[in-house]
């Protein structure tokens, strides 16, 4: 097992991880727009051929109002079923959380989990100690409502050996909603009047 | 800019304005400013007022009409730069880009400082890899505007790109040198100062990088991406112990990280296996969380170190139950040595789990307590999916369904049994497994996925859909939505299903589809040439060109090509018959037997034909649907975008030029995927085909490069040399083509005839490799016709037990199908008995009824093994305890 920084070559198989495991999926250029605004915030996991088995994508977001400076957001995390209990997710999220502050003063990190998605939800709230901020309501595409989550990262602000966590359980996943797809993803497939960045 | 025929102030104003609608997206509004300015008897034929009608009506899809008004206004002003640039727009929109290229070029040419049109240009030429072009470009647009950073960052990249590394070095060193006040924590200015770092490099100036390096670390933000160029560079300028510390430290930050482990032993000057294997169990004490520093020894050890060092990541792995413990050692199983001891051991354990709960009689007798009750669960997965590599399926199966037996609802048990079918052959058997396991979790996309490939794999397509419909968009198809999503595998595995069944037009349509994905991710690049040079992503973004670059060397793409050069092959072979000649030959004079062989021939035809037009008729459903579901699309979506053809299998199986239409899939293969040998024998299939004697001599040369010792090479080289017998015969060759084909031909076979050299292949491969040996029969009937009994028996003779069962498959499916050794009906029936016994769970060589007997049963067990279960439910309630307890298993992994 290899973790390490997503370079643009890994995208394609980032979008081939993604189309097996999670029902959120995104086009290429919706990867692209990740990797070439944020290079430094997505990680994949390989095997030992160099096969990617999990990933995390993820990018910053303009800071809510009332808050001062950015944060980071995960935009979707997976992990291969034949590769989980390995803790992979985790630490997925360690290295980008890590990456978010050192590159973009992150002050913490959000992201949205099915309601239903338990052992997702086990992981960020036990593991990576997510708070949940509120529901969603039928956030997702099929109705289903979203925890809204958050882990406040100024911890690793000051220190930058590596995070301290526990060890993981179970791991899944996190998605954007489709919804949030349409701006690079999911239906702008052509036009160069470049919205998609 | 003065127009070349300018309008009076009204107008102008007007004319302004129907820009500014243009650029807001306005076309409405734009198109009654250009109805009021045109309306004007003065200017009904204003060129430029026209071409901008037609741009704005692009705007709004109506292409034709846009080509029409824009045409009209170039043509009434064709020294205007207006009308050229907004031609050159049009033809960008539709992604002609060269066209587009030629219209801005005469642009300039009536106004060649005009900034617009220039960024436009630069866009066009770095997208089309024009790169001198682009750096023309990015130096006059630089001399225009020396105050703008984009003017120099645009100015250095085209350098860059050109390999030119010490003039984009300096451009960017001025440049820095001219930035006065930077912030604290300029995001933006740390991406800059690690692209030029990244041309040092890339240049070979260690030292110089180094320095930039160090000089600059406190602006640059992306600290790991310092600490990981700063380790390597210390490594390769021979400052080994400043390194250590740098990966020690990264080695904390993420200790999953292969890479830093062995340029920490690099730059310890740790090279022996034991040695190695110590400094391991240093990180594996500092890391006790970390898998890298238990699973990466194993690599390194070997003998009773890799016993010792297995033992423990095997014993750790089975009692925690970490299901791809398997899959983690799979690659050692390359060596027959770790093979062996991973057996050995893995057997140790369970035979002692079942006889006292421990992995060993040590264990047993020193008192140590028992493992958890899992363990022999996991130990027998493991021991399932071991012998499933080794292609041992009965052993295999064997512990799989102890595992099975034990914990019922283990889904990852049921995966592995149905992928141990898979392998041995039975398609149907494994997705039966997979449905089953999807069936107990619906909620995951991943074995979804997995029982939708598994089902592709036993050809059924429609059922294969419906299940990813699952988790598909609701109110589309799950074959347009994936379409949409560009999910390619599942695409690819289609086409090879289609393939599979002979649904030519299917299979080449779900090709096509693939294709298509490969165009839209390098049309994608395009936003992103100016939207990185405003982040300053400029590393990921010269990443991104590297990748575009070579986008269709994509395992992906090689695997969709081979699909789709194949079948047009086959349909250039066996074209497609139309309908009515079937029924045109004559039946009158036929001996009966020919006759009852055509009257079976027809039926087939007829199922064939039904099929079809059912096929057909869903299709048109489809069609419809996709085109209203692409009209409600289309208020949304770009209309910018030109349409593509619709494909249509019918149409697609029924091409005029199936070998034309296969070069295009190859040709990308031959440009990226060169270091594969099946490019070069797909090639020379397709050269053979059309007779080109220089191009299969060019395939066979590149392939034998790549694997002289390739089985199929040999049959490539024996048809080769029969082609250009036959060629020589018809028709003199040129002089220079002779010298070329002669040379070729001695350096290949020497002075032998095609007989003596398929002989010796023989000869060499008889009793060691079924492979070799089928091409050399293959040759033997392709000289001499006459030899087709021997070449036959040859192959069939081979000892079966040697052969893998995609050997025999192969072997097989050439007798039955005719194609290699002409018809030989009785020895392919003959043959399969023979590979039934061998290869048992192999639904190729079985019986259609002993296989429907079989599902019958099957069906009938299944009934009554839920009869059983609905009289179990009503038992006691101690019974389900006893289920809970595999169940939680189940509910942790």
């Amino acid at each position: 097992m290899n973790i390490r920084c997503a370079k643009p070559e890994d995208l394609m198989t980032m979008q081939h991880c993604n189309l097996l495991c999670l029902p959120e999926n995104y086009q290429m250029k919706y990867y692209f727009y990740h990797g070439l605004t944020w290079p430094q915030l997505s990680y994949v996991a390989e095997d030992d051929k160099g096969g990617i088995v999990g990933y995390v994508l993820a990018k910053m977001e303009e800071p809510e109002p009332g808050e001062e400076s950015k944060h980071g957001h995960i935009t979707s995390l997976a992990v291969k079923r034949s590769y989980r209990r390995l803790g992979l997710a985790q630490k997925l999220m360690n290295q980008a959380s890590q990456a978010m502050v050192e590159c973009f003063n992150a002050q913490y990190v959000s992201l949205h989990v099915r309601k239903s998605n338990r052992a997702a939800l086990n992981l960020y709230t036990n593991s990576l100690k997510f708070k949940i901020i509120e529901v969603e309501p039928k956030y997702y595409a099929d109705g289903e409502d979203a925890y809204a989550m958050r882990r406040d990262l100024r911890e690793l602000a000051d220190d930058d050996s590596k995070p301290k966590t526990k060890d993981g359980g179970d791991e899944l996943s996190a998605h954007d909603h489709s919804k949030h797809t349409h701006r690079g993803g999911a239906h702008n497939h052509s036009g160069h009047d470049g919205h998609c960045c | 800019m003065p127009s070349s025929d300018p309008l009076p102030p009204k107008e102008a104003a007007l004319f302004r304005k129907l820009l500014k609608c243009y650029e807001m997206k306005q076309y409405k509004n734009g198109l009654k400013l250009a109805k009021q300015i045109l309306s004007n008897p003065k200017f009904t034929e204003h060129g430029e007022t026209l071409a901008m009608k037609g741009l704005t009506l692009n705007g709004l899809g109506r292409r034709d009409e846009a080509y029409k008004y824009v045409r009209l206004g170039l043509r009434n002003d064709l020294r205007s730069h207006v009308c050229w640039h907004v031609y050159g727009l049009l033809q960008r929109s539709d992604k002609k880009y060269d066209e587009a290229i030629k219209c801005y070029r005469n642009a300039l040419k009536w106004e060649k400082d005009n900034l617009q049109i220039l960024k436009d240009l630069s866009l066009l030429q770095i997208q089309m890899r024009d790169l001198e072009g682009y750096k023309e470009t990015r130096h006059h647009l630089f001399t225009l505007r020396p105050s703008q950073h984009a003017s120099w960052i645009g100015f250095a990249m085209s350098y860059h790109l050109l390999g030119d590394y010490k003039m984009a070095n300096n451009i960017l060193e001025t440049f820095s040198q001219s930035q006065t006040s930077i912030d604290a924590h300029d995001y933006r200015q740390s991406e800059l100062l690690l692209y030029q770092n990244q041309i040092l490099i890339e240049s070979s100036q260690l030292q110089q990088a180094l320095d930039h390096l160090q000089k600059f670390e406190p602006q640059i933000v992306d600290k790991l991406a310092v600490r990981e160029t700063l380790g390597d560079l210390y490594i390769k300028l021979k400052q080994e112990d400043k390194a250590v510390p740098i990966f020690e430290a990264l080695i904390q930050r993420n200790p999953e990280n292969v890479l830093y482990y062995e340029q920490y032993m690099t730059a310890r000057c740790v090279s022996s296996p034991s040695d190695i294997v110590a400094v391991y169990r240093e990180f594996q004490q500092q890391y006790p969380r970390a898998l890298c520093p238990r699973r990466l020894p194993l690599d390194i050890a070997s003998g009773e170190e890799f016993r010792l060092v297995a033992d423990e990541y095997l014993r750790r792995g089975l009692r925690k139950g970490i299901p791809p413990l398997f899959v983690n050692v799979r690659s050692l199983h390359q060596q027959p040595e770790k093979a062996n001891i991973i057996e050995s051991l893995t057997l140790q354990y369970f035979e002692n789990l079942t006889r006292s709960g421990h992995f060993s009689r040590e264990d047993a007798d020193a008192g140590v307590p028992v493992e958890p009750a899992s363990a022999l669960v996991w130990t027998a997965l493991f021991l399932a999916q071991h012998y499933d590599y080794m292609r041992d399926t009965n052993r295999a199966l064997e512990y799989i369904n102890v595992a099975i037996d034990h914990t019922p609802t283990l889904i990852e048990l049921l995966i592995t049994k149905g992928r141990i079918f898979k392998h041995a052959g039975d398609a149907v058997e494994a997705y039966v497994w997979l449905e089953e396991a999807q069936s107990m979790d619906t909620a995951d996309r991943y074995i979804n996925s997995k029982c939708a490939k598994y089902m592709l794999r036993a050809n059924m397509v429609i059922e294969a859909e419906e299940i990813c419909a699952k988790f598909t968009r609701e109110g589309v198809s799950a074959m347009d939505n994936l379409n949409e999503m560009q999910c390619m595998w599942f695409q690819t595995e289609c086409a090879l299903a289609f393939q599979r069944m002979g649904r030519w037009g299917e299979a080449l349509k779900k090709c096509h589809e693939v294709d298509r994905h490969f165009a839209e991710i390098i049309e994608d690049q395009f936003d992103f040439h100016t939207y990185c040079m405003r982040k300053m992503t400029l590393r990921a973004y010269v990443g991104l060109l590297r990748l575009e670059d070579v986008l269709r060397c994509h395992p992906f793409y090689f695997k969709t090509a081979k699909c789709a050069i194949e079948v047009y092959m086959r349909l250039y072979d066996k074209p497609l018959k139309s309908e009515t000649t079937i029924e045109e030959i004559d039946i009158e004079n036929l001996p009966p037997s020919e006759l009852k062989k055509l009257r079976s021939k027809q039926r087939k035809a007829k199922k064939k034909a039904e099929l079809e037009s059912a096929q057909a008729a869903q299709a048109q459903v489809k069609r419809e649907q996709h085109q209203k579901s692409k009209q409600q699309a289309n208020q949304e979506t770009d209309p910018d975008a030109p349409q593509l053809d619709e494909l249509i299998p019918e149409k697609l199986e029924r091409t005029d030029e199936p070998l034309n239409k296969a070069i295009e899939f190859l040709k990308p293969l031959q440009q990226l995927a060169k270091e594969r040998i099946d490019t070069h024998l797909l090639a020379f299939e397709v050269y053979y085909r059309k007779n080109k004697l220089l191009l299969m001599l060019q395939s066979i040369l590149r392939a034998r490069a790549l694997n002289p010792e390739h089985p199929v090479l040999h049959s490539c080289i024996i048809r080769f040399m029969k082609a250009l017998a036959n060629a020589k015969e018809s028709e003199p060759f040129n002089e220079h083509v002779q010298r070329v084909l002669d040379k070729a031909t001695k350096e290949l076979i020497g002075v032998k005839t095609p007989q003596q050299l398929n002989d010796e292949f023989i000869a060499k491969h008889l009793a060691t490799s079924i492979l070799h040996l089928y091409e050399g029969a293959r040759g033997l009937y392709e000289l001499d016709a006459s030899k087709k009994q021997s070449a036959i028996n040859m192959i069939t003779s081979f000892n079966l037990s040697k052969m893998r069962l995609e050997e025999a498959v192969q072997v097989y499916t050439a007798l039955r199908d005719g194609d290699i050794f002409g018809d030989c009906e009785n020895e392919a029936e003959e043959y399969k008995l023979l590979c039934q016994q061998r290869f048992q769970y192999a639904r190729i060589f079985r019986n259609v009824e002993e296989l429907e007997a079989q599902l019958q049963e099957k069906e009938a067990a299944k009934l009554r093994a839920e009869q059983e279960q609905q009289q179990l439910n009503h038992l006691d309630t101690n019974e389900v305890s006893v289920t809970s307890t595999p169940a939680s298993i189940a509910a942790a992994s």
